[in-house]
């Protein structure tokens, strides 16, 4: 269509153009008629010669119209004020119909928002399709970390486009500007990790390999900041280039700021500031991290064509070489042994996708299934509604009306539904989302997400707003065409209605059956939150205050110290029984690396098995969370750095890799296996203790072996952990209470750590937020799918008792009773119900697989969650069924009859 | 001769009238009438179910513009005035249609 921008312009301005066109011809006639009056025409005269002269005025208006706004859409806007005008007659059928919709399309987009974020969109950067991160052939639950070395020999082979170093994420800094100091994210990159991406930068600039090297570039110690940080603590103002600030006390400069829309490489989650990798040799006391240390994950991009199993290949055979040069001292013949894999990281890296995959396509289908329903009970109320109109519509075709236009009339009055319910839902999914993502972001795993509303989203909505206007109006729109004129004539076209009745029936059996799946579905997500809630924890979560502790301020080689001392302050504040400290908090304990044991002075054999949960814990610590001990002793002040190396391990650890064994007093070599970089041994521990077990990770993880080891007696001097996470037992069933008391006893140890406090109930709950809101939207989809279902059932029984009427009323002049006309119109209801209920039980069997791995505790195919859910939607079916069919038993015959 | 000569002319013709008489300078759709008619000879009697339709598509097509003013005699009109595009397309429709009144000849002048 030409001229589109004129066109639209003219249908906003119509009323003014068309005023502009009527004034204009009326002038043409004035001066016509003034030219022929000049003539010496009479002025009656003169008018009706002007009117015969320049033809009809309606005519060339209408021609003019013509022009602008094509016949088609002239149509269309009749067609639009007819539907408003239908819709507003009957507003409580508009108004269910237009409320479901906009629940449905309005769920159905904010999942698609999350999913399109998490799942489906690309990075923002230059080609992300060519990015692929660097891992192993082995299945780890987490990215495997290269030393800075092996990332250097990846570079210099010039297998690829480019490569690029980063650290994994989470950790802090402690940022500080004038003497106002605050916490932000940070992570150290590799100096060709913004040109590597083809980011730009906003202001200033980004990164060039000179700024990473041991003490900096030409501009010494840099950093680049983010969109956010700039606008939060710098107003947004472009002097920010070349501010000096202090960065966990080393004074760095501010060489740029990055695009609002970059937020790093991994989905959900965000930064404050980046680092060239070089800077982490210079923020440290330690040289805890050397070129040999496995802390950096690799990203590289891919030459043009090069496909992932070519650059694979080609990187795998040039894996020995890069071994070679890369190997640590002293050498460890386990170093990069596996093959090395690409994986492609156009998304970004996948830990949030791996974490919210499943839920989210769960979700999906939930969310898709209630959109179906809905438009099935609209088809259905469409229907009745037709069924209403055929006179008008029988009587339209009689004037001449052709079928296409009924037909038209019909879908434009679903579109105008279907655009009333996209519009609320928008504004609903809007809402949803924020309230979605603020509900799965935890205080130990924030998501951050930009939920702008986008064209990508608001494609998605008009998508979904079109196929469920086809969807429920398609039916009655070709039902309508097949209105037959002569039936304008006739009171009661019975074949018309039984055609309807029999489409009608097969929607809401349909209805009834997608209901009974959402129900099951439901019911099972809800049993699984209830029964994790009652999992055995190992530990007492009810009178525990969890205080993290953040002391980026302390130099690494103080803080071990500190932390122990910070520890037996919380122990000496009133009301705490007991008080313990660790590096990994519980219900979120990181995997970084697994561990094997093996007799001292012997080797791990390389099948050894591994265990994943590691901890290190002050004495007190077990006491404090509550975790019962079952032989031998707990950790104590005498397990120091210069006594025998000690540890404790749980049951799960005995019963797993020492099965029937008292192992109590027995000495074990504890060696790290890093899968890329091969075993490091960490020294040989004397079991002092065996602890119940707990969970240390995920409630619905299995209990795995664990082991604690004393934090006083971590092999190195220097401690790099800035965080660190003090549990206070209270005495009392209140561990809020001792929030105040023990912040005031913290500051007063040392002013310089930042603290926050959880209880661990709260921490529990966090750890089950996925399952809750899985639980509780499946839930309240259910209901939704119940409600639609049980409304669909009300109506068409009503309305088959509407027009079973004449016949009702004959069966009770005949002695029907009451109660039998209750059961002839339940009776139908109940083989609706029943076969709705047959089928859905076959749809739900059938779709049980797909749950399996989101329950916990409940079987996918759980009969009385299927029973249960068939229980439910039955007794719905019969309430809905009730009421029409007591309103029917309540005909009077004699009034009936007489009417007929 | 009818009276709205104008409707029996070849399609796109009115158009390419209009045109060619704003060259001239400005003018009001009576203005134009009236001087399709003068020019023609009484020929091409233009009526407002043509002349304003016309107008109304080359305002569409951005060849002319519309604004309004006084007429000579002081009274409110809606005076057209041709635009760049509209000249340039004046050049096109004139050689267009040179070419088809050619082709109309030869064909007449066969027998």
């Amino acid at each position: 269509m030409r001229q589109l921008f004129p066109r639209v312009w003219y249908l906003f301005r119509r009323r003014q153009l068309e005023g502009d066109l009527a004034e204009e011809m009326a002038i043409h006639r004035a001066m016509k008629q003034q030219e022929l009056e000049q003539g010496g025409l009479e002025p009656r005269e003169a008018m009706s010669v002007t009117r015969r002269a320049l033809g009809s005025l309606a005519l060339a208006q209408d021609r003019s119209r013509d022009v602008w706004v094509p016949r088609w859409l002239q149509g269309l806007g009749q067609d639009l004020q007819v539907g408003a005008r239908m819709l507003r007659s009957t507003p409580l059928l508009t108004t269910v119909a237009v409320l479901s919709l906009a629940l449905g399309i309005g769920a159905n987009t904010a999942i698609f928002s999350l999913v399109d974020r998490l799942l489906l969109r690309t990075l923002p950067v230059k080609q992300p399709e060519r990015l692929v991160v660097l891992s192993t052939s082995q299945r780890l639950g987490y990215l495997a970390p290269y030393s800075f070395a092996t990332f250097d020999q990846i570079r210099q082979s010039q297998l690829f486009d480019g490569a690029l170093a980063f650290t994994n994420c989470c950790l802090k800094s402690a940022l500080t500007i004038g003497n106002e100091t605050q916490s932000v994210d940070r992570f150290f990159v590799s100096g060709d990790f913004f040109t590597t991406l083809g980011v730009r930068a906003l202001l200033g600039r980004l990164f060039t390999p000179a700024d990473d090297m041991p003490g900096g570039g030409a501009s010494g110690p840099v950093t680049v900041i983010s969109y956010r940080l700039w606008q939060e603590r710098f107003g947004g103002a472009a002097s920010v280039v070349g501010t000096l600030i202090t960065v966990d006390r080393t004074p760095v400069t501010i060489v740029g700021v990055t695009t609002p829309e970059f937020f790093g490489v991994e989905v959900g989650k965000t930064f404050d500031v980046v680092f060239p990798i070089h800077m982490q040799f210079k923020t440290r006391d330690s040289i805890y991290y050397d070129v040999d240390t496995p802390y950096l994950n690799v990203m590289l991009r891919l030459k043009p064509g090069q496909s992932l199993a070519v650059a694979s290949a080609a990187l795998r055979a040039v894996q020995p070489q890069i071994r070679a040069a890369a190997m640590p001292r002293p050498s460890n013949p386990e170093f990069l042994k596996d093959p090395m894999m690409l994986e492609p990281a156009g998304a970004g890296t996948p830990a949030l996708r791996q974490r919210f995959e499943r839920p989210l396509v769960m979700m999906f289908c939930i969310v898709a299934l209630v959109l179906l329903i809905a438009c099935a009970n609209i088809a259905n109320l469409q229907l009745a509604r037709g069924i209403a109109r055929r006179h008008e519509l029988s009587l339209r075709l009689a004037l001449g009306a052709s079928r296409w236009r009924l037909a038209r009339q019909l879908l434009t009055e679903s579109l105008v539904m279907a655009i009333l319910g996209a519009t609320a839902g928008l504004a609903f999914a809007t809402w949803a989302n924020r309230a979605l993502v603020a509900q799965l972001s935890t205080f130990a795993t924030p998501v951050v997400l930009d939920l702008a509303v986008d064209w990508r989203v608001l494609a998605f909505t008009a998508t979904a707003m079109v196929a469920t206007a086809l969807l429920f109006g398609l039916a009655p729109a070709l039902r309508a065409t097949r209105a037959a004129p002569v039936d304008a004539l006739k009171e009661q076209g019975r074949m018309a209605s039984e055609g309807r009745a029999a489409l009608s029936s097969g929607l809401l059996v349909v209805q009834v059956a997608l209901s009974l799946t959402l129900v099951v579905a439901a019911g099972l997500f809800v049993r699984t939150f209830e029964r994790l809630g009652r999992v055995t924890l190992g530990f007492d979560r009810d009178r525990v205050l969890v205080v993290t502790v953040n002391a980026q301020l302390v130099p690494d080689g103080d803080r071990n110290r500190l932390y122990h001392r910070l520890v037996q302050t919380v122990a000496a504040v009133p009301g705490v029984a007991h008080a313990g400290g660790s590096i990994n908090p519980p219900l979120v304990g990181a995997l970084v690396g697994d561990v094997v044991v093996s007799p001292p002075g012997t080797p791990p054999p390389p099948d050894a098995q591994r265990v994943s949960q590691v901890n290190e814990i002050t004495p007190g610590w077990l006491s404090a969370y509550g975790t019962a001990i079952r032989a031998g002793r707990d950790i104590d002040d005498h397990d120091t750095a210069s006594a025998s190396g000690v540890m404790v391990v749980n049951e799960a650890f005995v019963r797993r890799l020492f099965p029937g064994r008292n192992l109590v007093g027995t000495t074990l070599a504890v060696t790290a296996r890093l899968p890329p970089n091969g075993d490091f041994l960490i020294g040989s521990k004397t079991v002092v203790g065996i602890v119940s077990d707990a969970v240390y990770r995920a409630i619905r993880d299995p209990v795995q072996p664990t082991i604690y080891m004393p934090l006083a007696q971590w092999g190195d001097n220097a401690l790099p952990y800035t965080n660190f996470f003090i549990a206070a037992q209270s005495s009392t069933p209140s561990p809020a209470h001792l929030t105040r008391s023990v912040a005031a006893a913290l500051i007063a140890v040392n002013p310089d750590v930042s603290l926050t406090f959880h209880s661990l109930t709260d921490q529990v709950n966090d750890s089950l937020v996925q399952d809750r809101v899985v639980a509780v939207l499946s839930g309240f989809f259910g209901g939704l799918a119940l409600l639609l279902a049980g409304l669909g059932l009300y109506g068409v029984t009503a309305y088959a008792v509407a027009r079973r009427r004449t016949e009702i009323a004959i069966r009770m002049a005949l002695g029907t009773a009451p109660a039998g006309v209750i059961r002839l119109v339940l009776s139908r209801v109940d083989v609706l119900v029943g076969i709705g209920v047959i089928v859905g039980t076959g749809v739900s069997l059938w779709a049980s697989r797909f749950v399996a791995a989101l329950l916990y505790g409940v079987e996918p195919r759980d009969p009385a969650t299927l029973i249960g859910a068939i229980a439910v939607l039955t007794s719905v079916g019969a309430v809905a069924g009730s009421l029409p069919a007591w309103r029917a038993s309540r005909i009077d015959p004699a009034v009936v009859l007489r009417e007929s | 001769m009818g009276q709205n000569g104008a409707s029996e002319l070849l399609p796109g013709t009115l158009d390419l009238l209009i045109l060619k008489t704003l060259v001239a300078g400005r003018q009001h759709g009576y203005g134009i009438a009236q001087r399709l008619k003068d020019v023609s000879e009484d020929v091409l009697q233009v009526g407002e179910s043509s002349l304003y339709p016309a107008l109304q598509r080359l305002l569409l097509r951005g060849w002319v513009k519309a604004e309004w003013g006084a007429s000579e005699n002081n009274r409110r009109a809606r005076y057209y005035t041709l635009t760049a595009a509209g000249r340039k397309q004046l050049a096109v429709e004139r050689q267009e249609f040179d070419r088809l009144i050619l082709a109309i000849h030869k064909v007449l002048n066969i027998a």
